[in-house]
């Protein structure tokens, strides 16, 4: 029995004319683990994530946490989890010290247990030097550590994160997912959803690969390569005209799936790259256009989803 | 409980780091006081610039030993009774007078005719005449001159009346010399004139209502009447300020957050309730302070005057919170709760302060809660006690109850 279940969960938003934005999605966490759900914008993640919150109800289907049914005994479950959410949600006019002691009495806490633990999440996010100024004055990524420093006062057992590197710089970036790593190790089951491919593959012990409300993959990173096959990602920059090469490559032989470009650059997956890139030569030479930059990948998260999906992971 | 007051206490420190928030509900309700006060006055009576007033006494008199009619009227013109009302300077001529009122140096003028105690007398035929030249532009300073004067000359009539009956007394009695009865008439005229002036047998005085249960009668002063009403409706807006805190939670996310935590939605509702009375009451106190200091505004007794200080912020509170729940967001919100507000201010009378006690509008405004708490108030401020405000408290309560709870039937439904 997983530390998470999630069994035909289904969410339809002002039905009949409104979007699915879950449709029948089943998977489990187990305690310890760092599990990721991958996958575009609109492709359900967050919609997932609020239901395991007790924010939304389910139309059907049926979500454990901890034990708890999220429809039914919601009170339990949200004194297990702790939730990061997408946006930052703090209060800019109160100090960091300020917010983080007003969620904590959100989780029941007081006193002095509630004081020292605040100090510690403020040492633990690097913060306790600017615990007295107010929100509003912090940068970007600062706020993101005090929204997850919220998150984490009451110890929680699970910690959901919803694409809490959005729009930070790489240092902060990389602050949060070391930071991630190191709830992990000190036990806190964390359900990530991003759709940034590095932070999933670098993160996570299994993935779950979402689109269009429907969960399309979930595996550990090896099992989901494995679903494109011995294929070679050839990673390629034009100087002109990317998209009708794009739309011709498309058709050629040895290629089994390409991205749309972006910037007069693309990828695309071959069983036979050394076949294959003599072709993109002579096609772009025939239009007029230049390869200026050329390169061969292992297979990733990114050229999996393009497999099974069609599309790039950033559409 | 301690979820409630950390979310009241965080909403409080909210509204105290707003700025605009706090001109809102401080800053212009002092503002509008301290122009009301300008215009009344502070303490017990209005306070009017004195109109200058320029007489011409071109009356000398009907004879030796009789006073003369002109000065009778420029001594009433210069009595202390109206001394805070007119400021009256002699000039010599009709022409100067005249020139005076042209020139704006004067408001009005009192020209009295030369003939006035003639005609008074009945010593020289014809009619005299008072001219009362004024500013066409001014209506309240010529207005008082006109009417001293006015008062004046009915006195004159009503001598010259009792005069001819005490002639016609006479004549009954026996007495036929024209000499003799016209000696009568004029000395009875003068005496008549002179007791009315120095001893008047019917006066006015000024009265104000008696409130059921009043302990004692009471004259309110205009500062309070006037403040209350002021109060009142900017504790409205002082409401609204925070209650629309559940709005900018929703759009900031906070709401959300708050929902993932094991703190129940009730809870958080009641916090927020908790926080909108808590500003609005300290409002008021601050504003009652404020008026006490400024205006000197005498408030009434402390026990009826805490009651309704407290029910006024309840019902500030569930205002708040229920124009609140309609709008789906903030700005929505304002817009709503600002037309909301300044039709209950009209109809429930808070831009003419208390002094509406009785009428078809005394009635109406009970439509409203805030129309209750200015009849309350009302009382309090006539020096009414707990009996003669129980009905307004109990009444404004039941406001109070109903109106929360049609907002937490729209917030629990809209984020249920």
């Amino acid at each position: 029995m997983g530390a998470i279940e999630v069994e035909g969960l289904r969410k339809h938003f002002d039905p009949p004319k409104g979007p699915v934005a879950v449709a029948d999605v089943s998977f489990q966490i187990e305690e310890g683990e760092i599990f990721s759900l991958l996958g575009s914008n609109g492709a359900g993640k967050t919609t997932t994530i609020s239901i395991l919150s007790c924010l939304l109800k389910p139309d059907s289907g049926e979500a454990r946490v901890g034990g708890f049914s999220v429809t039914r005994e919601p009170e339990k479950v949200k004194a297990l989890i702790g939730v990061v959410p997408q946006d930052i949600a703090l209060y800019d006019d109160m100090t960091g010290r300020e917010n983080l002691l007003f969620w904590g009495r959100m989780y029941g806490m007081s006193g002095s247990t509630l004081s020292k633990r605040v100090d510690e999440v403020l040492e633990l996010i690097g913060l306790l030097d600017r615990q007295k100024d107010r929100l509003g004055k912090y940068s970007g990524g600062m706020k993101r550590r005090v929204n997850i420093g919220a998150a984490l006062l009451h110890n929680p057992r699970f910690l959901y994160l919803d694409e809490p590197t959005v729009g930070i710089d790489p240092q902060s970036r990389r602050s949060i997912l070391d930071k991630v790593k190191d709830l992990n190790a000190a036990g806190v089951t964390i359900l990530y959803t991003t759709h940034y491919m590095e932070e999933a593959q670098e993160l996570s012990h299994r993935i779950g690969i979402m689109d269009q409300g429907t969960l399309i993959a979930l595996g550990t990173q090896d099992e989901l390569v494995r679903l494109v096959g011995e294929q070679t990602r050839i990673d390629l920059a034009l100087d002109r005209d990317a998209e009708i090469l794009a739309g011709r490559w498309r058709d050629l032989p040895g290629v089994s799936s390409i991205s749309d470009p972006e910037d007069g650059r693309l990828f695309l997956s071959t069983d036979d790259a050394n076949t294959l890139m003599p072709r993109l030569f002579e096609s772009a030479r025939a239009a007029d256009a230049r390869i200026t930059e050329i390169s061969l990948a292992e297979p990733n998260l990114e050229m999996v989803f393009l497999h099974l999906t069609g599309r790039a992971l950033r559409d | 409980m301690m979820r409630a007051l950390s979310i009241a206490w965080k909403d409080t420190v909210h509204v105290y780091r707003d700025f605009a928030g706090l001109a809102m509900m401080f800053i212009a309700p002092l503002v509008l006081a301290t122009v009301l006060g300008a215009a009344f006055g502070s303490g017990d009576n209005f306070s009017i610039a004195a109109a200058k007033t320029v007489v011409v006494d071109q009356d000398a008199g009907a004879g030796a030993g009789m006073p003369a009619a002109g000065a009778t009227l420029v001594a009433a013109l210069q009595s202390p009774e109206v001394g805070d009302l007119l400021t009256v300077t002699e000039v010599d001529s009709p022409e100067a007078a005249r020139e005076a009122v042209d020139s704006g140096d004067a408001a009005v003028a009192v020209i009295i005719p030369p003939g006035l105690s003639d005609a008074l007398t009945g010593t020289a035929p014809g009619k005299a005449e008072i001219e009362i030249y004024k500013d066409p532009a001014l209506t309240v300073g010529p207005s008082i001159a006109e009417a001293v004067a006015e008062s004046v000359v009915q006195s004159f009539n009503g001598s010259r009346a009792a005069a001819a009956a005490a002639a016609r007394l006479a004549v009954a009695q026996g007495l036929t010399g024209n000499a003799q009865i016209a000696d009568i008439a004029t000395k009875t005229a003068a005496v008549v004139a002179m007791e009315a002036r120095d001893d008047a047998q019917i006066t006015l005085e000024q009265r104000n209502p008696v409130v059921a249960g009043a302990e004692k009668e009471k004259r309110p002063n205009v500062a309070s009447q006037v403040l209350v009403g002021m109060m009142l409706f900017f504790m409205l807006f002082g409401a609204s300020v925070p209650a629309r805190s559940v709005l900018d939670e929703h759009r900031n996310g906070t709401l959300s957050r708050l929902f993932t935590t094991p703190t129940r939605r009730g809870v958080i509702l009641g916090g927020k309730f908790i926080a909108v009375f808590v500003v609005v009451l300290v409002q008021a106190i601050i504003l009652m302070l404020a008026g006490w200091l400024l205006f000197k505004a005498d408030w009434g007794e402390p026990g009826p005057v805490t009651a309704l200080l407290v029910c006024s912020a309840l019902v500030a509170a569930s205002l708040g919170l229920v124009t609140v729940s309609f709008a789906k967001t903030p700005g929505q919100a304002g817009a709503v709760s600002s037309a909301i507000f300044v039709f209950l201010g009209l109809v429930s009378g808070n831009f003419t302060g208390t002094i509406v006690t009785s009428g078809p509008f005394a009635t109406v405004r009970r439509v409203s809660p805030i129309g209750w708490l200015m009849e309350g108030w009302s009382k309090v401020l006539y020096g009414g006690s707990w009996a003669s405000i129980a009905l307004p408290v109990l009444v404004t309560l039941g406001f109070a109850v109903v109106l929360f709870a049609v907002s937490v039937f729209f917030f629990r439904r809209r984020y249920a």
